[in-house]
């Protein structure tokens, strides 16, 4: 990439950003409250101290996860939009790991981890198999296979693996024990060690995407897939592999959520705050770059703590952060400054005859 | 088992498949002229907001359905300007789409009705199920076919005309022209952006009414993401029906009765998680049974890699 | 004869380049012109200005005598232009009529009559002689059939300057003489009829004034009659065309061996129906054919790319049949696609990425599975030097480059391999003189090294000036074989309209 590239990559999604605070001016507007004051708001509540910046990066950590997961998905070509189903599934399986499996703590926790990591990746890599083998559209299907994982887990929670101790109304596992849980980072502070977990991975991701021979294919094969095959890279590897790690990192995501806050599987814990949706947007923010995926996970949950702030101090409701979060990615996807740029390259390199 | 399989539950299939019917028709009127829209599932949530807060605050039915079909084709006009005009991936835009009706009916609903997840109100009155007169005196079709809103007929009666229109008017070989191949229609004179913004507008028509029937002619209330994914089984509908009306109806018609079946599966001793599944393990099961080159096509331009 | 268009001192700039320079036309009622130039000369940027594609940058355009601006090809239309593309805009899964009728359908209120259009084609057919079946789908027809649907479908739509760019390309000989005589036929029935192409044996047997362009100016505007192939050539590329030095050489050993291949088509008909021949060390066998006659298929099945229903394949002895395409890449094949864009190039990936694709993995270019970017890099730097591939920097974007700079990278990457075998399609297909030449010499180079090429190609001059053997393809058959050295376009021709014995 040259500089200029370089500068519209960047300029690109900080105008979305632009238009989409805007928007949510207009809507903070629309419900008769102050411009200024609810975005004074919403900055006090994503980093108006270090315990609600923490609650931010907290909020960020399954995001980021499910978010490089897509990444991983998009730059390869695959439309993976099951990472959703895919953190779910993670997270029953790492729950219920932390939970059954006899052993020291250390064991149960690196267990639970793994176990999060192979359920989500292989859930995703029936989607990935489903198209390589019989061709069916890859977008459908996962988006598809959101429903039945969600149900399934639904069903696991109310009723074989059902806490029977506590209240009965609420569908969850019972606790896992303290010896599995992820340490926080800091005492009294929601921040915990999954953070950590997320950071690696974005840096490990970037440095696989870029600088790896199985990089080098994913990349290839997002580009150009005939290319990829006329060069003899084959497509149902790159497809398996990239699928299995993409709802690995999603189930991963569930994972540290359940063994760093929740401590326990609840149904609808993961889907209700959009995990996995909100990663989805990190990603397509970040046009599937790992390190500004990570970045761009921050940025949409300071939108969503500061919108609680926000929510506590003034009249308007939190989802005013899903409203400014969908126009962000709808004006993202538009490539006003790209197509000009082409139109200009095209100019210079005389585009004559075909 | 006689009680699973009987006539009300062809009747209510008939309803059942109505949303998933016209927001298929209308994915393949984008589909016709190369757009796959996949914001469909948003697009009917929209609707159905719409025709509740139209149906809330007018009392009337007929400006719900209108202020439905009016907010969707507005969403439809944005889909249609950043795919066509700012060269938008449409699926990125479809999916941004679906999270921007997610997001705004969600806010519009503490914003207006100042409740949280579903609003309901019991004053409200939902579409009216008409008596065909004679037909409801047949046994058997008679009570499945009559009985319904008149969403639903005139749903079954826009399979016919988009099947005239698409096959026998001059407008509809545009359109059909300008799917085929849109460099050769630009190349004739076919204003191929205009074609493209009619079948966008026209979807999002669909959309709308796909929307007030869910949310007025089945229940009478709003609920959260209550679309449920039947914007995605339409497209699957829209796919396996390889964009043709009939075709799409009798994709359709296989997954509204999936979603009667598993609301009537309730009934009996499964656990509702596995029966809820059914719609959806159907339609990929449906997926794997009706493979077909041409739609793959189709989908895969639209789903294959964006960079 | 009176002057039906005048485009006159016409300039066009991309930046600061001119596409067009000054360039000044004129076509008689009832005359056919052609406009000669090689690839990039600036032929084809004319007449998108003409068919209101492109606006010029300076210039005007008269037609009878008044002055036009063509906003759109639809203002184009109104006065009477028509222009039959390179690649045909048509729409496959149409009849042939709704085909030509399209944008000024006959109607019946709303409704389209497809039975009036289908007597108006028929009628149309008639008056201009060109048989066409108005129910018939288009993806039925054969290519010579597309094009008279072409045809008419501008003469519906009241052309009287018709445009056919390179319309001879995609044509079977045969085909080629129907569309002279159409074209002789129409100008005789007062159409003028502007033909671009840079094949000059058509050229002078058809057209009544000739016009040179060379990048971007008029050389010359010629009558037929007055001039000749050879003064025509020199005014197109402005020096004589070196002429190719291939050394005699002794043929080595089998390095390629096809036999019986057989691959399945839709239909009825096989894409290719028991392909045999052989490839030895040390020469270039060139496949001849219109494009379209199981090449394509053929590349496939021996890179990899595609299976064969029945058949082998054997590199350097090995069986590939069927294999995976490193495992033959492997074993000693190279191969420069047919298609530079769809197959041989990521747009979107730097150059360096481009020219890595085949070393990436190998041990001396990566460790534990990691690449070693400075190597790599060095490697590119190389071939770039080489190859004299015209970028300023190696990490800008393949889709920058132009066509024969990117081709000469693709090559360079393929050459580079050091492979026993190469295959080579289309090595030239829409690059500059100067890129052909230069490729051409680096194909014999490599001949002399003592490799063995199968060379692909629908331009019959690339097969005639390289190869050692020309074998043809018509119909997913090897029609025929004919020694490099003696043969002649006539018998070639004849082998690839499928004349010849089989």
């Amino acid at each position: 990439m040259n500089n200029r590239e370089w500068a519209t990559s960047l300029l690109h999604p900080l105008v979305a950003v632009l238009v989409g605070l805007l928007a949510g001016a207009f809507a903070i507007w629309v419900v008769g409250a102050s411009v200024i004051e609810t975005y004074a708001e919403m900055w006090k509540g994503a980093f108006g101290s270090f315990y609600f910046a923490t609650n931010t990066l907290t909020r960020a950590t399954p995001i980021m996860l499910a978010g490089l997961g897509v990444a991983l998905a998009f730059r390869a070509g695959f439309f993976n939009l099951g990472a959703e189903g895919q953190m779910v599934l993670g997270a029953v399986a790492a729950a219920l790991t932390a939970l059954y499996l006899p052993g020291p703590g250390w064991l149960k926790l690196a267990a639970a981890l793994f176990a999060g990591f192979l359920v989500g990746g292989l859930w995703s890599a029936v989607a990935g198999w489903l198209d390589a083998a019989f061709k069916l559209n890859l977008l459908i299907t996962t988006l598809l296979m959101n429903y039945i994982a969600i149900l399934f887990a639904g069903y696991l929670v109310t009723e074989p693996f059902k806490d029977t101790t506590g209240s009965a109304a609420i569908a969850q596992t019972p606790m896992i024990d303290r010896a599995a849980w992820l340490p926080k980072l800091f005492s009294g502070m929601s921040l915990h060690a999954g953070f950590l977990i997320a950071a690696v991975a974005a840096l490990l991701l970037y440095i696989i995407i870029r600088h790896s021979a199985f990089g080098y294919e994913v990349r290839m094969f997002g580009y150009n897939p005939s290319f990829a095959a006329y060069g003899g890279i084959v497509r149902t590897r790159v497809m398996l592999i990239s699928m299995l790690a993409s709802g690995g990192l999603a189930g991963l995501a569930g994972t540290v959520e359940v063994l760093g806050m929740q401590y326990r599987y609840i149904d609808g814990a993961l889907t209700v705050p959009g995990y996995a949706w909100t990663g989805l947007m990190a990603c397509l923010l970040a046009n599937s770059h790992p390190l500004g995926t990570a970045l761009a996970s921050l940025l949409l949950a300071a939108l969503q703590t500061g919108a609680m702030g926000v929510e506590r101090n003034t009249e308007v409701p939190l989802e005013i952060a899903s409203v400014i979060q969908a126009v962000l990615i709808l004006f993202v996807s538009a490539k006003f400054s790209y197509s000009f740029w082409k139109r200009r390259k095209a100019r210079e390199s005389h585009g004559t005859t075909v | 088992m006689e009680q699973l399989f009987d006539i009300s539950l062809l009747n209510s299939t008939v309803r059942m498949v109505t949303p998933i019917l016209l927001a298929a028709l209308g994915g393949a009127l984008c589909a016709r002229v190369g757009l796959f829209n996949v914001g469909l599932e948003g697009l009917v949530l929209i609707g159905a907001f719409a025709a509740i807060v139209g149906n809330h605050f007018t009392g009337s039915l007929l400006l719900a359905i209108l202020l439905a079909v009016l907010c969707v084709v507005l969403f439809s006009l944005l889909f249609a300007y950043m795919a066509i005009n700012l060269k938008a991936n449409e699926i990125v835009v479809g999916i941004a789409l679906n999270f921007l009706a997610v997001g705004l009916t969600t806010f519009a609903l503490r914003t207006i009705f100042e409740v949280k997840g579903a609003f309901y109100d019991k004053n409200m009155d939902g579409l009216p199920s008409l008596t065909l007169p004679l037909i409801d005196q047949i046994p058997v079709v008679g009570p499945i076919v009559s009985g319904h809103s008149p969403l639903v007929y005139f749903t079954f009666l826009l399979v016919v005309l988009m099947h005239i229109y698409l096959f026998k008017t001059v407008s509809g070989f545009r359109l059909l022209a300008t799917g085929e191949n849109p460099i050769a229609a630009q190349s004739m004179g076919v204003k191929v952006r205009r074609v493209q913004y009619l079948a966008v507008v026209l979807c999002g028509v669909f959309c709308g009414l796909a929307g007030a029937q869910l949310s007025l002619g089945q229940v009478t209330m709003f609920a959260e993401g209550m679309t449920a994914g039947r914007g995605f089984i339409a497209l699957v509908a829209m796919m396996l029906g390889q964009s043709n009306p009939s075709g799409v109806m009798a994709a359709s018609l296989l997954f509204g009765f999936m979603d009667a079946l598993s609301i009537r599966l309730q009934g009996f001793s499964i656990p509702t998680h596995f029966t809820l599944m059914l719609p959806y393990v159907m339609t990929i099961v449906a997926m794997f049974l009706f493979r077909d080159k041409s739609y793959l096509q189709l989908a895969q331009r639209g789903g294959g890699s964006d960079r | 004869m009176t002057v039906l268009l005048e485009m006159e001192g016409i300039t066009k700039l991309y930046g600061t380049f001119a596409a067009n320079r000054q360039v000044s036309f004129t076509l008689h009622r009832g005359e056919i012109h052609a406009i000669v130039g090689e690839n990039g000369a600036g032929k084809t940027t004319l007449m998108r200005i003409l068919y209101g594609m492109e606006q010029p940058t300076s210039g005007t355009i008269r037609i009878n005598g008044e002055v036009k601006q063509f906003a759109d090809p639809a203002d184009a239309i109104k006065s009477g232009i028509g222009m039959v593309h390179q690649h045909f805009m048509l729409f496959p899964s149409f009849t042939v009529a709704e085909n030509i009728v399209i944008s000024r359908e006959p109607t019946r209120g709303v409704w389209f009559d497809r039975d009036e259009a289908a007597a108006r084609v028929r009628e149309l057919s008639e008056r201009y002689r060109m048989a066409v079946d108005p129910y018939k789908k288009i993806w039925e027809c054969s290519l010579g059939m597309q094009q008279r649907v072409e045809i008419l479908k501008v003469l519906y739509h009241g052309a009287d300057i018709i445009i056919l760019d390179e319309p001879t390309a995609v044509l079977t000989p045969l085909e080629v003489k129907e569309l002279l005589e159409t074209l002789k036929n129409l100008a005789a029935q007062g159409k003028s009829v502007i033909l671009i192409t840079h094949k000059l044996h058509e050229v002078m047997e058809v057209a009544d004034r000739i016009t040179v362009l060379r990048s971007g100016q008029v050389t010359g505007t010629l009558r037929a009659k007055e001039t000749n192939v050879e003064e025509l050539s020199r005014l197109m590329v402005g020096r004589e065309i070196a002429e190719m030095q291939r050394r005699e050489q002794k043929q080595g050993d089998v390095v390629l061996a096809v036999d019986d291949l057989f691959i399945r088509g839709d239909g009825g008909k096989p894409l290719l129906d028991g392909i045999s021949f052989r490839v030895h060390a040390g020469e270039i066998v060139g496949i001849a054919g219109v494009s379209g006659n199981g090449q394509s298929e053929l590349i496939q099945a021996i890179t990899g790319l595609r299976p064969v229903d029945g058949g082998s394949v054997r590199l350097l002895d090995h069986p590939v049949t069927n294999a995976p395409v490193r495992t033959i890449r492997r074993l000693g094949l190279a191969h420069i696609p047919e298609d530079r864009y769809l197959w041989g190039a990521a747009k979107d990936g730097s150059i360096v990425e481009n020219a890595i694709l085949h070393q990436y993995g190998e041990r001396s270019y990566s460790r534990f599975g990691f690449l070693l970017q400075r190597r790599l890099r060095e490697l590119t730097e190389n071939w770039v030097k080489q190859f004299a591939v015209k970028t300023n920097s190696l990490f800008e974007k393949a889709q920058h480059l132009s066509g024969g700079n990117l081709q000469k990278l693709i090559v360079a990457r393929e050459i580079g391999q050091n492979t026993p075998f190469l295959l080579a399609a289309e090595p030239t297909r829409g690059v500059d003189i100067g890129a052909m030449e230069f490729i051409h010499a680096q194909l014999l180079k490599k001949r002399e090294r003592g490799d063995a090429i199968l060379l692909v190609s629908s331009e019959l001059s690339e097969v005639m000036t390289l190869s050692d053997r020309i074998l043809v393809m018509y119909e997913g058959k090897i029609v025929g074989e004919v020694d490099g050295r003696e043969a002649t376009e006539e018998a070639i021709s004849l082998l690839m309209a499928g004349g010849g014995a089989r």
